[in-house]
Parts: structure tokens; sequence; C-alpha cells
């Protein structure tokens, strides 16, 4: 753990790394959860038109 | 699904290694970039900016293919498309320059210098900015449509002496200007084989993004509209 | 009806009332004024005035084409105008009163603005003057559709610069350029380019616009 923290300390980039997979994994995954949600009405809709 | 996944992986992937790939001299392994002369570190930003930037031109055309559509058949679910593809085209255009103004900080000395890109991509954000400004003034749902399909492809037949003209026939500091002497045309010749298909990841990866993206929004806008017709 | 008629109804109704020509003049009065109050007594580089010529003619235009159509739509004779003329007609009436009043207006300012700015020199005239022909019929065909826009938008007043500003752009960038090569006095060739570039704007801008009239016209 302390060599992991002085390793970061020493090599900002990998912060940067870390935070824009966090970033683009909060994207990704409220993207996904939109689309799902999206293919719930889509189905409703159609089953009421029926 | 499964393109979904892909779709994580491919930015995933990108995203590890524009950032924490090192660049050297000489690159002898497979995950090393070359050194770019008058670029150095600061190379590493066009595995983002420029799929970006690409983006909000491909967003812009894709509206004026809609708007043109939509001219043509009167068909509202046309204008949502137009509308959904103009907004995600201001949101990347924003960040093309933002991460331009900040890469330009660092390798310009200045955030702004009044460069043809830079004035280019403004425009670009004027041109959405007025899109928006024209959509809001207008109440009613046809005409609104009308008038903005009809200036959008009068602002894209603009486009290209932005885009194409004015970095040739201005002088600029951006790389692949008419008269940037070390830095060249970076994507002919300067990249190397790996750093090349990096970049062509990141731009499929982001495009890809920007499809599903623009999916969600417009089929949300057309149900939208639906339900509150159905009450 | 022909374009011409038109022309001639829309100019003996201006002559009649003169609101766009005595706006445009004021405009351009305070314009230049408040410039040269904002300078005082401090001397200017050539090129800032070169480039405050366009600021000016681009505002001005701004101030008073969009009378073109929004008259038109405020008096409720669009619909008239509809059924007796076809869209291209009305078009092209409105654009060669758009041109004369934009290139009257253009020749005003560089007149009083050469009588006003000492920096203001032009060494090579003919590359200013193609410059200023074809920068005031670009200027007048981007403002002509722009108007037609906004007066279906509701003659929203603030929306007019906010809409042109964009299309105008690339002209006026091209514009500013041109001018500051004519101040230099460098020879007409080697701003041939420039030259090409803005009769090409020219000749997009009239096609698209004569296009899409269609659409705007009739709703």
């Amino acid at each position: 753990m302390e060599s992991l923290v002085s390793f970061l300390s020493s090599n900002a980039i990998y912060i940067v790394l870390i935070i824009v997979l966090i970033v683009w994994v909060g994207v990704f995954g409220y993207l996904f959860m939109l689309d799902k949600r999206l293919k719930n009405i889509e189905s409703e809709m159609k089953g009421e038109n029926k | 699904m499964i393109w979904k996944i892909l779709l994580f992986l491919i930015i995933a992937f990108v995203s590890v290694a524009g950032i924490a790939f090192p660049i050297v001299e000489k690159p002898e392994f497979w995950y090393q970039f070359p050194l770019i002369p008058g670029l150095e570190e600061n190379a590493k930003i066009i595995f983002f900016h420029v799929p970006t930037s690409w983006l909000t031109v491909i967003a812009f055309l894709m509206s004026t293919i809609y708007s043109i559509k939509y001219l043509r058949r009167k068909d509202l679910i046309d204008d949502a498309k137009a509308h959904t593809a103009a907004q995600l085209g201001m949101i990347f255009c924003i960040l093309a320059t933002v991460t331009g103004a900040v890469w330009a900080k660092f390798a310009w000395g200045s955030f702004w210098s009044w460069d043809p890109r830079q004035t280019s991509i403004f425009a670009l954000l004027l041109i959405y900015g007025a899109l928006f400004a024209l959509r809001s003034a207008v109440e009613q749902e046809e005409k609104r449509a009308t008038l903005a399909s009809v200036y959008s492809i009068i602002a894209f037949v603009t486009v290209p002496f932005f885009i194409f003209i004015m970095p040739r026939i201005m002088k600029g500091l951006h790389p692949g200007s008419a008269d940037d002497t070390h830095s060249g045309p970076v994507v002919d010749f300067k990249m190397n084989s790996n750093m090349l298909l990096i970049f062509y990841l990141s731009l499929i990866g982001f495009t890809i993004l920007y499809y599903w993206m623009w999916q969600v929004g417009y089929k949300s806008m057309i149900y939208k509209d639906k339900l509150n017709k159905q009450f | 009806m022909t374009s011409i008629a038109l022309f001639r109804k829309d100019l003996a109704s201006e002559l009649r009332t003169r609101y766009a020509i005595n706006s445009l003049l004021m405009f351009i009065i305070v314009t230049i004024s408040v410039i040269l109050f904002s300078i005082g007594n401090e001397k200017i580089s050539d090129y800032l005035s070169g480039g405050l010529f366009w600021v000016v003619v681009f505002f001005t235009a701004m101030s008073g084409l969009a009378r073109a159509f929004v008259s038109e739509e405020e008096r409720g004779t669009s619909l008239l105008l509809q059924l007796i003329a076809s869209p291209a007609t009305v078009f092209s009436g409105k654009l060669i009163f758009n041109l004369v009043l934009v290139f009257s207006m253009n020749v005003v300012i560089a007149n009083l603005y050469t009588a006003l700015f000492d920096a203001f020199v032009i060494k090579n005239l003919l590359l200013f003057s193609t410059a200023f022909l074809f920068g005031s019929i670009g200027i007048a065909i981007s403002s002509t559709v722009i108007a037609a826009i906004i007066a279906k938008a509701g003659s929203k007043g603030t929306l007019y610069p906010v809409l042109s500003f964009p299309i105008l752009l690339p002209l006026i960038l091209i514009l500013i350029e041109l001018t500051k090569m004519s101040m230099d006095g460098t020879a007409f060739e080697e701003g041939y380019i420039e030259v090409a570039v803005l009769i090409c704007y020219d000749v997009i801008m009239i096609s698209a616009s004569y296009l899409l009239f269609d659409f705007i016209w009739k709703d």
C-alpha cells in the first residue's frame, strides 16, 4: 500500500488515468441505464397500441 | 449488446493507451509512441481532441442531412433526429474547444490566440448557439422545424470555408496548418503504426459512442412527443 | 409581377417613409462617432482602422436590412405577396432592394471613414474596390435570407445579428484580410486566392438561399 502511494505521487499521470476511467465507467453506465429504460417504454407503448 | 461491450472496451483501452503509454525517442516495444519534434508529450491529446472535433463536424453533417430530409418529407421525426444531432454536436464542440484551449496553454503559451482553427471552432459554437436561439424563438412545431432546417443548411454551406479554406489561407499555429514546418501533417507520416492504430480505434470508438447517444436522444424525444399528444 | 416591379414598389414605399434610409444614416453617424470618441487623441494602427471599418459595415447592415421582410409581416401584406408573386420573384426583388441599400450604405460609410480617419489609407484601390463590391453583394445576400427567417420567426429583432454573425463571419474575416492587403499596397495578383474565395462565398450563398427560400416563404 505504501509503495503504491509513493508510486502514484511520483507518476501523477496514472491518477489522471484512473479518474478518466472512472468518468468513462460513469458515462457508460448512465447511457446503458437510459437505453434500457427507453427499451422498456418502447415495448410498453407498443403493447398499448395493440 | 455485444457492440456495447466492445465500445466500452475500445474506449477504456484508448484511455489507458493514450494516457499511460510512454513517448520515447526510438520506440522498441509495441506500447511505446514515437517522439514528434515540437509536440513531445503534448502529442497525446490527439487521441481525445481530434475525435471530439471530428464528431462536431459529423454531428453537424447529420443534422443537415436530416434537415434536408425534413424539408422533403415534412416528417417531424426527421426534425427530432436533426435536433438531437445538433445538441450532441454542441456538446462535442464545447469539449473540443476546452481540450484545445487547455492544450494550447501548454503548447503555445496562452489559452486562446485566434488561430484559424480556433476561429473556426468558435464559429461552429456560434452557429450551434444561433440554431438553438432560433429554435427557442418559434412556438409552432412545424414552423420551428422548417426554419431551423433552413438555417442549419445555410449555416452548413459556410462550414467548408472555416474548416478547409481558412486554415489554409491564414497563417496558423495548429499542427497540420499550411505553414507548419516541423510537426507537419501529423497524421500522415509522423505517427508510427501503433499510434495510428490507437488513433483510429479512438475515432471509431467515439463515433460509435456518438451514434448510440444520438439514438437514445432522438428516441426519447419522439416518445416524449407521443406521450404529450396522448394526454 | 416581376422582381423589378417588386423592387420599384419597395423603393417607392421606402422613399415615402424613408424609415430604413434615415435609421441607417443615423446608425452610421452614431457608430462612427462612438469609435471616434473612444479613440480620442490616441493614434490607432492602420490595421485596426481597417478592421473597424468592417465592424461599422456589419452593425449598420444588422440595424436596417431586416426591414425588407419584417415590414411585409408587420403590415400584413406577405399573404398578398404570396398570392401575386412566385417565391423566386419575391426573393430576387427583395435581394435587389437590399443590394442597392447595402451598396449605397457602404459607399457612404467608406467616404465618411476616409474623411474622418487619418490612418485609413488605401494604397491598392483596385483590390479594395473588388473586395468592397463582392463583400457588399455577400452581405446583401446573407442578410436577405436571414431577414426572411427572422420575419417568419415572429420578427424578433435581437435574433437577427445572432443568426447573421456566424453566416457572415467567413466573409468578414476574408474582407479584413483583403483590406489589410490593400492598405499594404500588395499587388492584385497576390490577393487572387482571397478574391476567389469571396466570389465563391457569394455564389454558394446565392444558390443556397435561392433554393431554400421556397421553404421559408410558403408555410
